[in-house]
């Protein structure tokens, strides 16, 4: 993971893509105990973006440039698969801008915030995205308050309380 | 030890302690899926061991 950051943060600072952020299950890992993942999910900001189609070739050709190898919808970046995610909305690009600042061995990276994670896996809603906002919640890994503060300027304070009706408060 | 209490002290581990584990733990999971293709491969042409040929 440290080359594959080093590599991310060389192709920030060489303007090829903006912020970035690490979101799903890597990013889960900074706020819970490990959970098994082959790859790596990456929000990205592209520069030049004007919020229609975004082009990712320029990352590829990048990283392809310099030994990344395509696979599926991953290039594998120093051994991690990663997956590059562009912001397809409000909630993404807030999560992308308000991420938190840390480091794996030494190397300088971003994580979306624990209560942006669990609002794009409510948003998201497949069973793992399901099963991930119960680990945040069994854990204790998030802010209610600043849960509740997202959820509601992202329209899915309604959802949530769905999602508490079947998951956390069990049949009446 | 109990579930909640190895979860707490694994969520508590630094990131990059925490991203060893997921990185050994992501070549298990790549080690078994290489293993099941070897035996699905193995089984396609008949040879699997201790299977008559």
């Amino acid at each position: 993971m440290k080359a594959t950051l080093e590599a991310i943060n060389k192709m920030q600072a060489d303007g090829v893509i903006g912020n970035y952020a690490i979101g799903g299950a890597v990013g889960a890992t900074f706020y819970l105990a490990p959970a098994a993942t082959v790859d790596l999910d990456l929000f990205v900001t592209v520069p030049g973006d004007t919020g229609l189609l975004v082009n990712l070739a320029p990352i590829y050709e990048y990283l392809k440039s310099r030994g990344g190898v395509e696979q599926d919808e991953y290039i594998v970046v120093k051994e991690w698969p990663v997956q590059f995610l562009t912001p397809a909305n409000a909630l993404q690009k807030e999560a992308v801008s308000q991420a938190v600042s840390t480091s794996v061995e030494g190397i300088p990276t971003r994580v979306i915030s624990a209560e942006h994670l669990v609002a794009i896996a409510l948003e998201t809603g497949r069973a793992k995205d399901h099963t991930r906002i119960l680990q945040f919640v069994e854990q204790g890994a998030i802010d209610r308050e600043k849960l509740k503060d997202v959820l509601e300027r992202h329209g899915l304070s309604a959802k949530w309380r769905g999602f508490e009706q079947r998951f956390l408060k069990g049949p009446q | 030890m109990s579930k909640p209490k190895l979860q707490a002290r694994l969520a508590a581990l630094s990131f990059t302690e925490k991203i060893k584990i997921l990185e050994r733990l992501r070549d298990r999971e790549l080690a078994i899926a290489a293993a099941g293709l070897r035996r699905k491969a193995a089984k396609e042409s008949g040879d699997v061991k201790g299977s008559p040929k």
